[in-house]
């Protein structure tokens, strides 16, 4: 094959790219885009259906883009294109924490505004953070839990994501310290801290394991929904004395939740997630109208949600608290399990 | 004299070497963790570990004429996600007709996939890897982008995995009957035969009458039919069908297969190896959080163990070999 | 016989510009023409700026596909390069951190991932019956493990002195310097594998490989050194993959292989070795890249990107399979 003419027409095509007229975008109303940490999550859609429907009754556009995988190098590929485009916002739930900084500093340069919510990078990398839920609240709450359903006393384990999982290292982290600062906790034991990848296969092998490791194990606490589903299921068909808290989705966890002894898990957490996509949403409006800048302090009403204020996150950064996470028991579950 | 042939009946099979190593893996874990030996514990091995055993058959005859097909786990999320929301949506209620379905849908992908292995020349890692992007997007489409059917939303057709037919788990039935299935056909019967045969070679087989692109066909259509089957088993063990199950799970049907001794270059493996293939690996994936390895460090542990069964198995095999020309010498 | 290319749409090569078009790389070329204009209409934001801009991420996939091709031709695989380019970028972020100069951070990425090739190479000339795929598959697992151990919980790192790195993301006028060394490596690559004497002999090892044993060329040596080559090449990805993002993490690299695979056989490199050349792999390469710069500016579902990737691989091999029987069939008639 002769290269040069490869070569020649190689060039000839990129001349041809570059010469095509650029069309300018029709710039009405606010055009955010919201990154997902990867397609396929029911998690996140509700979240993104919500934010969508807050911006488009404001009379902006909202495209909601997933990398084709769950990683970081996936996720810069998303921004590159999303910086190509003349967007005024980004808001993003970030697959690691520091990977995205130069693309979303990049985007920053370029005049585009950088929300975070769900999953937050580095202070750098964003102007404001909406936190669901502070990572002490989930974290005491996680404890109350453990706490209660143990009857006080006994062992208990955590069933997490993965070992590299920055939130449920948050949560893990601070459940640890708040065991530690508190005295009523001192008759807790955490056996094990063990990792199921949010695969359901290797999940019910974490489960099983822990349960053989440790026949006296009373509760587990999975903060994340794929591994709390699958311990669940695990726990109820062998009718384990082994009870079970955590973070879930309602609708996944509807057949396992109960105070009786046919449940495995009484009670478990999360936090509103539809409330969570519309504060993005207003949030993020708020940034690219100048009503914000994400400095500490600041002040804006997020519609019917009220007023918020910037606080100061854990990581040194700005973040916006929605609230307190939710508990779903088996009152509540069967309405929740409707919405999400 | 008798024992000698006994001995030399062992050491010269590529089972047997692995059965023993197996028998070793199982001995070291009970000594460390001596709950591990239980019958719970066994079944709830298996039961864990169903998907990647039944779909070991299909890749062992994909395997067995030389193919490969990276699809599967792709196939079997389109076949799970789809009666998945057939349930949810309740279009569809009755457990047997949800099996039907999945194993209708894994069929018509595995012929797809056949058709243009066989038909259209594609060398079958190529085609597969094609497919492997086209079924799971397809399956993210049925999906609706995204949604999950839990436990809930599916009814009674999870409780297929919580049966129990003569104190056994009907999950585990289904193996069996699998396995004794694929045992006497791969063994004795004509189409079985054929298989190997265009396995060993593929013009041999073709001169003597073998429509060797019907059996190629056929075979990809088996491992959609059991990756269709492996999709409803999964969405029914776990009780909840997301788009991206199994994502990366074929490796693991690949890695059972050569490990049982399944030649990639085709016409070489038993319905046994693969049988053997699969419990090495369910067995390291139970024992790792059992023995109690850091979290850290379970991946590499789990891929070191896989090099050291096939590499073992080579010098095993190497040493047997060496015997047998010793044998011929004399 | 070495050398040409892997498909041909028609046996018709009287005159050689005829021969040119026909040929795959021919069809690749008008491909990439077609693939352009339509993205330019397609998306009012393609333009040659934008794309210069968004084809560094892309382009450090390309260093993976010309050893790859090598591979390949050889009639092996190897689905472990993912996880070295992981394990190389979270070494020199270390070595980075530790103040050492740039140079030691580019001599840590690349001698890490040469010494994961070594390995690669060695266990698979040493025990030469293992299949390559399930020995890569294993080291894949180990490699990834290994950066998983370093990295420890967290599972990320981020390089204190981005200096270097931001040196080497650099450009020339609105040109990065990783498209100048694609396309030398590339050209490097295609004429050693085309044209040289270890060209013709990874060839007739992907041919027959008894035979190239019996004709007196040393198949292990050349597959220690294109396997060990493999490595050196995924740590220079991972040095660019790293001046776009700063840092690593457990999932950096992650199936990098079958991006890399896929642009090879798209080209032209057959998977059952022996044919195909590497001008076709790095015409594909920038068709890949191009459609999905195009699509992902209009922001196409990331899985349907997939599946009209996986679609057009399966119609790259088969069209021109079944336009070969259909006119043999003709022919007989």
């Amino acid at each position: 094959m002769n290269k040069k003419l490869v070569s020649t027409l190689l060039c000839g095509a990129m001349v041809l790219a570059s010469a095509t007229p650029a069309f300018a975008g029709v710039a009405d109303g606010q055009k955010i885009a919201l990154v997902g940490k990867s397609a396929g999550n029911a998690f996140f859609e509700i979240a993104a259906s919500s934010f969508k429907e807050t911006v488009e009754a404001e009379g902006g556009t909202v495209e909601v883009v997933y990398p084709e995988a769950a990683t970081a190098d996936a996720q810069i590929k998303v921004l590159d294109n999303l910086i190509s485009q003349d967007f005024d916002a980004i808001c993003i739930s970030a697959n690691d924490v520091n990977a995205l900084q130069a693309k979303l500093e990049e985007a920053m340069d370029a005049g585009i505004k950088v929300s975070s919510f769900d999953s937050a990078p580095n202070k750098d990398s964003r102007q404001v953070f909406v936190n669901q839920a502070g990572t002490v609240a989930v974290a005491q709450a996680l404890m109350d839990a453990v706490l209660d359903i143990a009857g006080g006393e006994g062992q208990w384990a955590i069933l997490s994501a993965t070992s590299q999982a920055a939130n449920q290292n948050a949560w893990i982290d601070a459940m640890k310290k708040i065991m530690e600062e508190d005295e009523k906790y001192s008759k807790l034991e955490l056996v094990e801290v063990a990792y199921g990848d949010d695969e359901p296969q290797k999940s019910t092998d974490q489960t099983a394991a822990l349960l053989e490791k440790y026949p006296d194990l009373k509760v587990i606490c999975a903060p994340t929904t794929v591994g709390i589903a699958a311990a669940a299921k695990y726990l109820q068909d062998n009718e384990s004395a082994c009870k079970l808290t955590g973070l879930g989705l309602p609708s996944e966890m509807l057949e396992y939740t109960g105070a009786d002894d046919e449940h495995s898990c009484p009670y478990f957490y999360l936090w509103d997630m539809q409330g969570l996509g519309k504060l993005s949403a207003y949030a993020t409006s708020a940034l690219i109208s100048d009503e914000i800048t994400g400095a500490l302090d600041e002040t804006f009403t997020a519609g019917d949600l009220g007023e918020y204020t910037i606080t100061e996150a854990d990581d040194g950064g700005t973040e916006i608290v929605l609230g307190l996470p939710l508990q779903f028991n088996s009152d509540n579950i069967e309405e929740m399990a409707k919405l999400y | 004299m008798e024992k000698k042939s006994f001995v030399k009946k062992i050491t010269g099979s590529r089972e047997a070497l692995l059965a023993i190593i197996l028998i070793i893996l199982f001995a070291a874990i009970t000594v460390v963790s001596p709950s591990f030996l239980t019958p719970k514990s066994l079944m709830d091995m298996l039961k864990n570990n169903a998907v990647t055993m039944v779909m070991a058959l299909g890749m062992l005859c994909v395997m067995l004429i030389g193919g490969i097909d990276i699809s599967i786990m792709s196939t079997l999320a389109l076949s799970g996600m789809s009666i998945g929301m057939l349930l949810k949506y309740e279009h569809i209620s009755n457990t047997f007709l949800a099996f039907v379905i999945a194993m209708a849908i894994g069929t018509a992908c595995g012929f797809l996939v056949g058709m243009v292995i066989s038909r259209a020349d594609v060398p079958p890692i190529i085609a597969t890897m094609g497919f492997m992007y086209v079924f799971r997007a397809m399956g993210y489409l049925v999906s609706n982008g995204g949604e999950w059917a839990g436990a809930a939303a599916l009814g009674s057709f999870k409780n297929f995995a919580t049966t129990k037919v003569l104190g056994i788990n009907a999950v585990i039935w289904v193996i069996i009957v699998c396995y004794v299935i694929f045992f006497f056909f791969m063994k004795w019967t004509r189409t079985g035969r054929k298989i190997y045969a265009v396995g060993s070679n593929p013009s041999a087989a073709e001169v003597s009458g073998i429509n060797v692109k019907n059996i190629k066909l056929m075979v990809y259509m088996i491992m959609g039919f059991l990756a269709g089957l492996g999709g409803a088993l999964q969405v029914s063990i776990y009780a909840s069908a997301m788009p991206d199950m199994q994502q990366g799970g074929e490796m693991d049907v690949i890695a059972a297969c050569v490990i049982g001794g399944v030649s990639m270059s085709g016409g070489r493996g038993t319905v046994i190896g693969a049988l053997l293939g699969s419990l090495v690996l369910a067995t390291i994936a139970k024992a790792l959080p059992l023995v109690g390895f850091d979290a850290l460090w379970q991946n590499t542990i789990k891929g070191i163990m896989i090099l050291v069964v096939v590499v073992v198995n080579v010098i095993l095999q190497r040493v047997a070999d060496r015997n047998a020309l010793k044998g011929r010498e004399m | 016989m070495a050398g040409k290319s892997g498909r041909s749409i028609n046996n018709v090569p009287e005159s050689p510009i005829k021969r040119m078009i026909f040929s795959w790389e021919g069809v690749l070329v008008i491909l990439f023409i077609l693939i352009n204009v339509f993205c330019a209409f397609y998306s009012e934001f393609y333009n040659l700026k934008n794309l210069l801009r968004q084809m560094p991420v892309y382009l450090a996939e390309v260093f993976l596909m010309l050893p790859m091709a090598y591979i390949l031709v050889l009639g092996e695989i190897d689905i472990s390069v993912g996880s070295i380019v992981c394990l190389s970028a979270t070494m020199s972020c270390i070595v980075c951190n530790t103040g050492a100069p740039f140079i030691v951070v580019v001599l840590t990425a690349l001698l890490v991932g040469t010494a994961c090739g070594a390995v690669n190479g060695f266990i698979l000339t040493r025990f030469q019956e293992l299949p390559p795929m399930i020995v890569t598959l294993a080291t894949q697992i180990i490699f990834r493990g290994i950066a998983e151990i370093v990295l420890g919980s967290g599972g990320s790192i981020s390089a204190s002195n981005t200096d270097g790195f931001r040196a080497i993301g650099g450009k020339i006028g609105s040109v990065p310097y990783i498209l100048f060394l694609v396309l030398i490596l590339g050209v490097i690559a295609a004429v050693i594998l085309g044209k040289s004497t270890f060209g013709r002999r990874v060839y007739a090892i992907g041919t027959n490989r008894t035979t190239a044993y019996y004709s007196g060329i040393h198949v292990q040596k050349i597959r220690m050194i294109i396997y060990t080559v493999m490595g050196t090449f995924a740590g220079l990805c991972a040095l660019f993959l790293v001046s776009s993002s700063y840092g690593a993490n457990t999932t950096t690299g992650n199936g990098f292989e079958m991006d890399a695979i896929a642009m090879a056989v798209f080209g032209g490199i057959s998977s059952t070795g022996g044919k195909g050349n590497l001008a076709g792999g790095i015409i594909s390469a920038f068709i890949i890249v191009c459609l999905r710069v195009g699509l992902g500016q209009k922001n196409v579902h990331a899985q349907v990107i997939l599946l009209i990737l996986g679609l057009l691989l399966i119609c790259a091999v088969a069209l021109p399979n079944i336009i070969g029987s259909i006119k043999k069939a003709a022919a007989k008639k």
